[in-house]
């Protein structure tokens, strides 16, 4: 069986590392410090079982999830964070299991025999996606960021450098910065993640940094486009109007 | 009870008040055709009994509060002037009483006649004045309520600072406590002697910490021996990560400043600096003293892909709060990216304890 254990402190993983040494059938076939690194190493090394951090710099743990499941690739995972329970119980139903930061080493094995039943058990129980666990452990709490995977390369959009986001079948394409990014995920399931003060639907296909609307234009009776600050043109529906209307009128 | 009547000096003014009426009373009996011996007898004990019977509009008052409405003032009205009619006539009952209790006195037989006349006047009179103390309390309550609210905000002005120290105290923040017990246990295995030292420092960081909570005002040395603990704790979580680059001016270290005013500092440089960049930095803790005042700074690398925060962060706010709180505008806080760097920057006068 082949592991990586990812956690940005060399001492989080020592722990890790210490106690599958008791375990001569599990391999560490890498060590990760950032989730950049977990992507590579899972591509590279194509582990059955991931010692997964939350915290760490760059790319979180539930990114790390959701850009692996993006590539078909899931590995059983095991969340090794100091989160409290309070947060872990939102998902706790879900992952194959977490360890709170310090375990014991009974508690480690449990958590390994749990990732190796689940691994015998193949193909195992369709597993949420990492964005509801995300969701879940945010505890309602807007997104802060969105990371698109293209091939190799990893973005991380912060949400205060996207324009717009617009529907294309089962991706969306988000506007940033003048560059156009696609991602696999559904403009209503990317809706219900945003903070709904900053991020409006304005059209069946569109949603829009309220930040970046200039004004909105009436060109005929039934027909409306919101103007952005770099002079782009997007459709702003009947119902669209009417969100952006109760949010001015709101203020 | 009412509150003119639970002062002494308050009572005074307001019998006082009532003797220019008592004056303008004996005034219109004199040109009534009183005589000065009718109109002096009966116009004072008059108006002590008005004095004490209006008050009574007090606690009319106090039951209909004046509220903005349109609608209240309506009803509010009607009662007003029912009471004051009410009011008027016993006024006017207790006056012809009065008279037919003087007219025993020689002199005054033709009292109880003269009033007979007058009783209407009176009870006009009447009803003016208990509308004019129904306006006089209401100007009482108001000013009851001012006071009031005054007293309530500082209260709860205090209970928000003391809140605010507890939260802060609890927001010796449980992530930093369970990782480092996680580092202590990591430790355990391969650095025995590192392990101890690491049970020493979370220790005397506990102990500090709980300690500094119970006080409002500490100098900036002991502020300084806190922060050392904790980042010597995060230095063994760090390893290489975090570089400490301290630069203190001895001078500064009596300087008073609010209680743990330089923890959330660092912690702040810790979280979104150091643990949020893969290769760490360094970390900057300065403080100098010049001019009678202290510069106190905290800088740290910043992840360069994260946009510039707009506001501050709860953190740095209730921090610029507590600072301004304390000093006024004898303090500076400035907070900001700069080439990449994050600083805090806290100016304040040098006091020290007497």
């Amino acid at each position: 069986m082949k592991a990586l254990i990812i956690d940005d402190e060399d001492l989080a993983r020592a722990v890790v590392r210490e106690h599958l040494a008791a375990h001569p059938d599990v391999e560490v076939a890498a060590e990760c410090a950032n989730g950049f690194e977990a992507l590579k190493a899972v591509a590279l090394h194509q582990p059955d079982l991931i010692f997964l951090d939350i915290q760490m710099p760059k790319l979180d743990g539930f990114e790390v999830l959701e850009l692996l499941e993006a590539e078909g690739k899931r590995p059983a995972v095991v969340f090794v964070t100091a989160y409290d329970q309070h947060a872990l119980r939102a998902f706790e139903a879900h992952a194959v299991d977490y360890l709170l930061k310090p375990f014991s080493k009974e508690r480690f094995d449990t958590a390994l025999a749990k990732a190796r039943a689940q691994q015998a058990a193949h193909p195992a129980v369709p597993a949420p996606a990492a964005s509801e666990l995300a969701a879940a452990a945010r505890q309602g709490k807007p997104l802060e960021r969105v990371v698109v995977k293209d091939g190799p390369k990893v973005t991380v959009v912060h949400l205060d450098h996207l324009d717009w986001v617009q529907a294309q079948d089962d991706y969306v394409l988000l506007r940033t910065e003048g560059r156009n990014l696609l991602k696999q995920q559904t403009l209503a399931s990317l809706e219900t993640q945003l903070d709904s003060s900053r991020f409006i639907r304005i059209h069946r296909s569109y949603i829009l940094n309220l930040d970046r609307l200039v004004r909105v234009e009436q060109d005929s009776k039934e027909h409306r486009d919101a103007i952005l600050r770099d002079g782009t043109r997007l459709p702003v529906s009947r119902a669209g109007y009417q969100r952006l209307r109760e949010l001015w009128e709101g203020d | 009870m009412h509150p003119l009547l639970a002062s002494r000096a308050r009572l005074g003014a307001y019998l006082l008040g009532w003797v220019p009426i008592a004056l303008l009373l004996a005034g219109i009996a004199r040109s009534q055709g009183w005589s000065w011996a009718e109109a002096g007898t009966l116009a004072p004990p008059l108006c002590l009994l008005a004095a004490f019977l209006f008050l009574s509009a007090w606690f009319l008052c106090r039951a209909l509060p004046l509220g903005r409405r349109v609608e209240t003032l309506g009803s509010h009205g009607a009662a007003w002037g029912l009471a004051a009619v009410l009011m008027g006539g016993i006024w006017a009952g207790l006056a012809w009483l009065l008279a037919r209790a003087l007219a025993w006195i020689p002199g005054l037989g033709a009292l109880p006649r003269r009033v007979d006349i007058a009783l209407p006047v009176l009870t006009g009179l009447g009803i003016l004045l208990y509308l004019a103390s129904v306006a006089l309390s209401y100007l009482m309550l108001a000013q009851d309520r001012a006071v009031e609210a005054e007293r309530r905000g500082a209260e709860l002005q205090l209970l928000a600072q003391e809140s605010e120290l507890k939260a802060l105290r609890a927001q010796l923040n449980p992530h930093f406590l369970f990782n480092s017990l996680n580092s202590l246990s990591a430790l355990t295995a391969v650095d025995p002697a590192r392990a101890r030292e690491m049970c020493v420092l979370l220790s005397d960081f506990l102990r500090r910490s709980l300690g500094l909570g119970e006080r409002r005002l500490v100098p900036l040395r002991e502020e300084l021996d806190l922060a050392r603990a904790y980042l010597a704790i995060e230095q063994i979580r760090f390893g290489a990560r975090l570089t400490l680059d301290w630069r203190i001016d001895p001078a500064a270290d009596p300087a008073l400043l609010p209680t743990l005013l330089l923890q959330p500092l660092v912690e702040n440089a810790i979280k979104h600096g150091i643990a949020a960049l893969p290769e760490g930095g360094t970390l900057v803790v300065a403080a100098e003293a010049a001019e009678g005042h202290v510069t106190l700074r905290v800088e740290n690398p910043a992840d360069l892909d994260v946009p510039t925060p707009q506001g501050l962060g709860l953190g740095l706010r209730q921090v610029r709060q507590r600072l301004l709180g304390r000093f006024g505008n004898r303090a500076r806080f400035e907070a900001g990216v700069q080439n990449g760097i994050h600083r805090v920057t806290l100016v304040f006068p040098l006091e020290t304890e007497p």
